[in-house]
C-alpha cells in the first residue's frame, strides 16, 4: 500500500479522498488511473505464488516455498485458501510436471506445523491416483506417484513402496499372460521412474527396498520387446551400418542399477526440501499413513500408445557431451519430464516453449552449463563439471517426439510450433542447437526410417518458412552433384519442393547459393502451365482444343461427345488398345487447365464434370489411372498441387485408393525411381491414411456406448468389408515394393547397363518403403483388434479417436493380450 | 475445469466482444464477461465449429499456400478466400473449413500466430461460413483495417486506402496550385 499512496498522493488530496469508484463517472475532472483500492484476496495470492513457483531464475526458490507455506499455515482456518492450495497443487502435479518436487517441498514445510493439511493433501492425492488408475490414465498415475514419492519423508513405514510392489505384481501378471504385452512394460516403466524420486526425497534408509525392487524389475525391463525392430528409427541401409535400438525401459533399468552402485546420487533431481529442512519433518508423530490405493486387477488398458519406446537423440555422437549420455540416469529423468511437459501442454505451445527455455530452473543447479553457452566454449568447461546445454536437452526431447514411431501423441505440427516458439523466445540459445540437430539428421538421412525422413523434411521446410527461409545451404553444396536417387539429394529436392509449396519458386530460389540454382527450374515459376494440346505437335490436338472450348463455354455434357468420339476414332485407327485413355487425357487436361487458377477453381470444374469422370472409372481401369497421369503431367512442375487434386478426386470416388497405389507403385515405378520422389510417397501415404482412417472411424462409431444392436450389425458388416479393402490395398503395396526391394522388377532384370550400384540404391528405396507400409499395416490391424477385443468395449474411446485425426496415421494401442499374429509375420519378414 | 495454463483454442476477445454486444445490447453490465452460461441461454455456436477465420494474410498468398499449411492440422474441406467487394481480388483473409471440430481447435493451437508467406497470421474460431461473408466490409471494398492503416504494408496494398486517397488528394491539389 505504501507504493500506492506515494504515487497517487499528490493528485488525490482533498475532495476526492475516499470516493468510491461508482461515483467517479459524475466527475469529469477526475483522470486518476483507475486503481483498485483493495488488496488481492489471500486465496488469489496463494494461487498466484503457487502457480509461479520455481519459474523465475531471479527468485530464490526456497524463499518462494517458505512464503507459500507460511501463507497456508497462517491461514489454515480459511477454508477457501486451503482448498485452493491443495487442489491447485494436485493440478500442477499433472499439468506442469517440472514443478512436482517444488510443490512437494511446500507441503513438507507445512506439515510439521499443520499436519492436518498434510493429511488432507495425501488423502486427495490418493483419491486422484485412484481415479487415474481406474481410467488407465498412466501418465497421470505416474505423475501423482512421483508427487507421493517426493513426499516419502511424510509417509509412515515404507511409504510408496507397497504401492510400487502392487503395480509390479500386475505387471508380472500381464507379462505372464502374453510375451508381447506392452502394458506391463508401461507399469514397470512407471515404477522405475518413481524410484529415483523416492531416493532423492527427504526420506532415508530405503536403499535396500529400492535395490530389491530393481532386482525384480530386471527380468521384465531387460528382455527386448518383440516389436522393437518395428519402431527402430535407424534401421540402417543395406550396407549394414544399422544401430541397435535402445528401448527406454531397458536403458532405465541399467541406469538405475548403476546409480544404486553409486549410492543414489541422482544429481540432477532438485531437492527443494533440503533447504528448508531444519525442524522435525522426520518426527514420527507428524507422519501419515499412505491412504489406501486399490490397483484394479486386471488393470485398465488405457487409451495410450503402447508400442515399445526407443530412446532417440540427435546429439548422440558429438565430441563434447551436450546432453547426458545414455549411461547416465539423468538422460531418462530429464527426458521423461520434458516429454510429459511437451505432450501435456499441447494446448499452449507458448507455455511449452517457455518451460523448455527455463528447463534449468527445475533441476539442480549444477545440472547444466549456463544458458546459450556456445558449443565451442564447452571445451573450456572445467574437468568434472557438466557440459550439458539446457537448450540441447530440451530440443532433443522435442525431436524425440516429432520423430517418434509409429506416431507421436499429437499432430506433428504441434512439435513444429513448439520449436518455432522456442526459437522466437530465445533465438541465440535455440537456433544453434537446431542447427546441429539438422546437420546430424541430414548426415544420417541415409539410414533413417523413411517415414521419419519425411517428417524431418516437413518440419525443416515448415520451420524455415517461419524464419525467412534462411539456412546455410553452402554446407551441403557438395551434395548437389549427387544423383537423384541418392537419399541426401532426394531429401534436398523434397525439402526445396516443400519450401516452394509454402512460398513460391522465385522466393526460394533467391535463398539458395549459385550451385543450387538449377534445382529450381524456370518452369516452376509459371502460374498456369500450358495446355499441351495447344501445340499442333501434340496428338489429338484439334479435338482436344474443342473439348477445352466446349468446357469453357460450359456446354452441356452431351456436347462433349463429338470431340471425344473424334479422339477415340483416331486412337482406334492408331491401334491404341483403350481409346478411352486418350480422350480421358484430353478431358482431364482441359479440366486442370481451366481450374489452374486455384484449388477452388479446379474443384468447381471437377464438380461440374463429376458424372462423366465417375463413368470413366466404371468403364475402364486404365482410363481411371489415366486421370491421375493427366493431373500429374499437367502439374508436373508443381506436383504438390497435383497430389492435392488426386486427393480430392479420391473423395469424389472418381479414383479408388487401389488405382492411386497402382498408378504410383506400378505404372510410374520404373526400376524404382518413382520411389525417390517425395510427392509419390505423400500420395501413397495419404491415400493409405484415408483408408485406415475410414476403418478407424467405423470402429469408433461401432463402439459408441448405447448403440442399438441392429446398427452394430450393420457397422460390423461395413467394417469387415472395409478391412478387407484395407488388406487388399496393403497387399498391392507389398507386392510392388517387394519387387523393387528384391530387385525383381522386370525392367530391372532386363537392364543391360548393369549399373549395380544404382540398382542397389533402388533396392534400398524399396526396402525403406516396405518397412513403412508394413509397419502401418501391423499398427492398423492391431489397433482394430485391440478395439474389437471385449476388454476395450465400452471404455472411453476419446484417446483412441485422437489417432483418427492424426495427420499420418492414428494412435496405436497394441493390446496387452491380443493375438497379434499379423505383427509377428510382418516382423519376421522385415528382420 | 480451468487449466493452470491458458488454452490457445478459445475464441478471441474480438469474437466474444462482438457476440456479447449482439446478445445483450448495451444496457447490461460489463462485469459478466467471464461468468458461467446459464442453462436457458442458447448453446455455444462454436461448440462444434470446424471453421476458422484466418486473418492478416498477404493479398498475394494463394489458396495453395494456405492449403499447404492448414492441411497440417487435418484434411481441409473447404477454403473460401476473402475478396475485395468491388474488385473480387484477395483482400487478406479467408475461411478454412475442416471436417472435424478437433482439427479446427488444433489449428488454433498449432497454426494461429505462426507465419504463412512470411506474415504472422491470426486464426479465430468461427461459427461457419455464410454466403456474403467472403467480401471485405471496408468502405472501399477491402477489410476495414485496410482503410485507415497508417503504416505501409507491402503485402496488403501499401497504406490504408482512406489514407492513401487522402495523400493522393493532397498531391493533386499541390500540383494544381503550382
Amino acid at each position: 500500500m505504501a507504493d500506492y499512496d506515494r504515487r497517487n498522493g499528490g493528485a488525490r488530496g482533498g475532495y476526492n479522498n475516499n470516493r468510491k469508484r461508482r461515483y467517479r463517472d459524475d466527475d469529469e475532472l477526475d483522470r486518476r488511473p483507475q486503481r483498485r483500492r483493495y488488496e488481492e484476496p489471500l486465496h488469489l495470492k496463494v494461487r498466484k505464488q503457487l502457480l509461479g513457483v520455481a519459474e523465475s531464475p531471479l527468485k530464490r526458490t526456497d524463499e518462494e516455498i517458505s512464503s507459500i507455506a507460511k501463507l497456508v499455515v497462517d491461514n489454515n482456518d480459511d477454508e477457501e485458501i486451503r482448498r485452493q492450495y491443495i487442489d491447485l497443487s494436485l493440478q500442477i502435479v499433472v499439468e506442469q510436471p517440472f514443478k512436482i518436487p517444488f510443490v512437494a517441498a511446500i507441503i513438507i514445510v507445512v506439515n510439521p506445523q499443520k499436519p492436518e493439511v498434510g493429511q488432507e493433501m495425501l488423502t486427495k492425492a490418493a483419491k486422484a491416483i485412484q481415479e487415474y488408475l481406474e481410467a488407465g490414465d498412466w501418465r497421470e498415475v505416474k505423475l501423482v506417484l512421483r508427487f507421493l514419492a517426493c513426499l516419502q519423508g511424510l509417509l509412515e513405514e515404507d511409504g510408496v513402496f507397497p504401492l510400487l510392489e502392487e503395480l509390479f505384481s500386475r505387471a508380472v501378471d500381464l507379462q505372464t499372460a502374453s510375451s508381447e504385452d506392452s502394458l506391463g512394460l508401461e507399469l514397470v516403466k512407471i515404477i522405475l521412474l518413481t524410484i529415483p524420486y523416492v531416493m532423492a526425497s527427504s526420506a532415508i534408509g530405503f536403499e535396500e527396498r529400492a535395490l530389491a525392487l530393481l532386482d525384480k524389475t530386471d527380468i521384465i525391463a531387460s528382455t527386448p520387446h518383440a516389436l522393437e525392430a518395428l519402431v527402430n528409427p535407424y534401421p540402417g541401409n543395406d550396407e549394414g551400418d544399422s544401430e541397435e535400438p535402445q528401448s527406454t525401459i531397458n536403458l532405465l533399468q541399467k541406469q538405475l542399477q548403476a546409480e544404486a552402485a553409486q549410492s543414489w546420487q541422482l544429481a540432477c533431481i532438485p531437492r527443494p526440501w533440503n533447504v528448508t529442512k531444519e525442524d522435525d519433518t522426520t518426527d514420527a508423530s507428524k507422519k501419515h499413513a499412505l491412504p489406501e490405493i486399490d490397483v484394479p486387477s486386471p488393470v485398465a488398458p488405457g487409451p495410450r500408445p503402447m508400442l515399445p519406446e526407443i530412446y532417440f537423440s540427435v546429439y548422440a555422437d558429438q565430441d563434447v557431451e551436450t546432453v547426458p549420455s545414455t549411461s547416465d540416469v539423468a538422460s531418462s529423468i530429464l527426458r521423461d519430464s520434458l516429454v510429459d511437459t511437451i505432450n501435456i501442454l499441447d494446448y499452449n505451445r507458448n507455455a511449452t516453449a517457455k518451460f523448455l527455455i527455463d528447463l534449468d530452473c527445475y533441476f539442480s543447479a549444477e545440472t547444466f552449463v549456463k544458458r546459450a553457452t556456445q558449443f565451442d566454449k564447452l571445451r573450456n568447461v572445467e574437468e568434472g563439471r557438466s557440459t550439458w546445454k539446457p537448450e540441447d536437452v530440451a530440443v532433443d526431447a522435442v525431436f524425440s517426439q516429432l520423430l517418434q514411431l509409429p506416431m507421436a501423441e499429437h499432430k506433428l505440427v504441434y512439435y513444429h510450433s513448439v520449436l518455432t516458439e522456442a526459437c522466437k523466445i530465445a533465438p541465440a540459445a535455440i537456433a544453434p542447437s537446431l542447427g546441429r540437430a539438422i546437420r546430424w539428421l541430414y548426415k544420417n538421412v541415409d539410414g533413417m526410417d523413411l517415414e521419419l525422413v519425411y517428417r524431418f523434411m516437413d518440419w525443416f521446410s515448415h520451420h524455415l518458412s517461419n524464419f525467412g527461409f534462411t539456412w546455410k545451404w553452402t554446407e551441403w553444396v557438395d551434395d548437389v552433384q549427387l544423383p537423384l536417387v541418392h537419399p541426401k539429394k532426394a531429401f534436398m529436392m523434397g525439402a526445396l519442393e516443400k519450401e516452394i509449396r509454402l512460398s513460391f519458386a522465385a522466393r526460394i530460389r533467391g535463398t539458395l547459393p549459385e550451385p543450387y540454382q538449377p534445382l529450381i527450374s524456370e518452369a516452376k515459376e509459371k502460374d498456369t502451365p500450358d495446355f499441351k494440346y495447344n501445340s499442333d505437335q501434340t496428338l489429338y490436338s484439334e479435338p482436344a482444343q474443342e473439348v477445352l472450348r466446349r468446357l469453357r463455354a460450359k456446354a452441356p455434357d452431351t456436347d462433349l461427345q463429338t470431340p471425344f468420339s473424334t479422339i477415340e476414332e483416331i486412337a482406334g485407327s492408331l491401334g491404341v488398345t483403350d481409346p478411352l485413355v486418350p480422350s480421358t487425357d484430353a478431358y482431364v487436361t482441359a479440366i486442370c487447365f481451366l481450374g489452374s487458377k486455384s484449388l477452388s477453381h479446379v474443384l468447381s470444374q471437377i464438380e461440374r464434370c463429376k458424372d462423366r469422370l465417375l463413368s470413366i472409372g466404371a468403364q475402364s481401369e486404365l482410363a481411371r489411372r489415366q486421370i491421375i497421369t493427366s493431373v500429374m503431367d499437367y502439374w508436373h512442375e508443381k506436383p504438390g498441387i497435383g497430389v492435392n487434386v488426386v486427393d480430392k478426386l479420391l473423395n469424389y470416388t472418381i479414383l479408388t485408393p487401389i488405382s492411386v497405389v497402382l498408378w504410383a507403385l506400378n505404372d510410374q515405378l520404373g526400376k524404382g525411381e518413382g520411389l525417390v520422389l517425395s510427392h509419390v510417397f505423400e500420395m501413397v501415404s495419404s491415400t493409405v491414411t484415408k483408408v485406415t482412417n475410414r476403418v478407424r472411424q467405423i470402429v469408433v462409431a461401432r463402439n459408441q456406448p448405447g448403440l442399438p444392436g441392429d446398427q452394430v450389425t450393420i457397422l460390423d458388416e461395413t467394417l469387415s468389408k472395409e478391412r478387407e479393402e484395407m488388406g487388399k490395398l496393403f497387399a498391392v503395396i507389398e507386392n510392388s515394393l517387394v519387387g523393387v526391394a528384391g530387385g525383381s522388377v522386370d525392367d530391372m532384370a532386363e537392364s543391360t547397363d548393369q549399373d549395380l550400384k544404382g540398382e542397389a540404391v533402388l533396392r534400398g528405396w524399396g526396402g525403406r518403403w516396405l518397412r513403412v507400409f508394413r509397419r502401418k499395416m501391423a499398427v492398423e490391424e492391431s489397433w482394430v483388434q485391440e478395439m474389437m477385443s471385449p476388454t476395450v468395449q465400452g471404455i472411453d474411446a476419446s484417446g483412441m479417436e485422437m489417432g483418427v485425426e492424426q495427420n499420418g496415421s492414428g494412435e496405436a494401442v497394441l493390446s496387452e493380450a491380443g493375438e497379434e499374429l499379423k505383427e509377428d509375420d510382418a516382423l519376421d519378414e522385415i528382420l | 475445469m480451468q487449466t493452470t495454463v491458458d488454452r490457445l483454442d478459445r475464441p478471441s476477445a474480438y469474437y466474444l466482444g462482438r457476440n456479447k454486444k449482439r446478445k445483450y445490447g448495451r444496457d447490461r453490465d460489463d462485469d459478466d464477461i467471464g461468468r458461467q452460461r446459464t442453462p436457458e441461454e442458447p448453446e455455444d455456436p462454436l461448440k462444434d465449429a470446424a471453421t476458422l477465420y484466418v486473418g492478416n494474410l498477404s493479398f498475394y498468398t494463394t489458396e495453395e499456400q494456405i492449403h499447404e499449411l492448414f492441411a497440417k492440422c487435418g484434411e481441409v474441406k473447404r477454403l473460401v478466400m476473402g475478396l475485395d467487394r468491388f474488385h473480387k481480388t484477395p483482400c487478406g483473409f479467408c475461411f478454412v473449413e475442416y471436417y472435424n471440430h478437433q482439427d479446427a481447435l488444433d489449428c488454433m493451437k498449432y497454426i494461429g500466430g505462426t507465419k504463412l508467406d512470411e506474415r504472422i497470421i491470426r486464426t479465430d474460431l468461427d461459427p461457419g461460413f455464410q454466403e456474403g461473408r467472403q467480401y471485405g466490409r471496408g468502405k472501399s471494398g477491402g477489410q476495414v483495417r485496410d482503410e485507415y492503416r497508417d503504416e505501409y504494408d507491402p503485402g496488403r496494398g501499401g497504406y490504408g486506402r482512406a489514407i492513401a486517397d487522402e495523400r493522393q488528394k493532397e498531391e493533386d491539389e499541390y500540383g494544381k496550385g503550382r
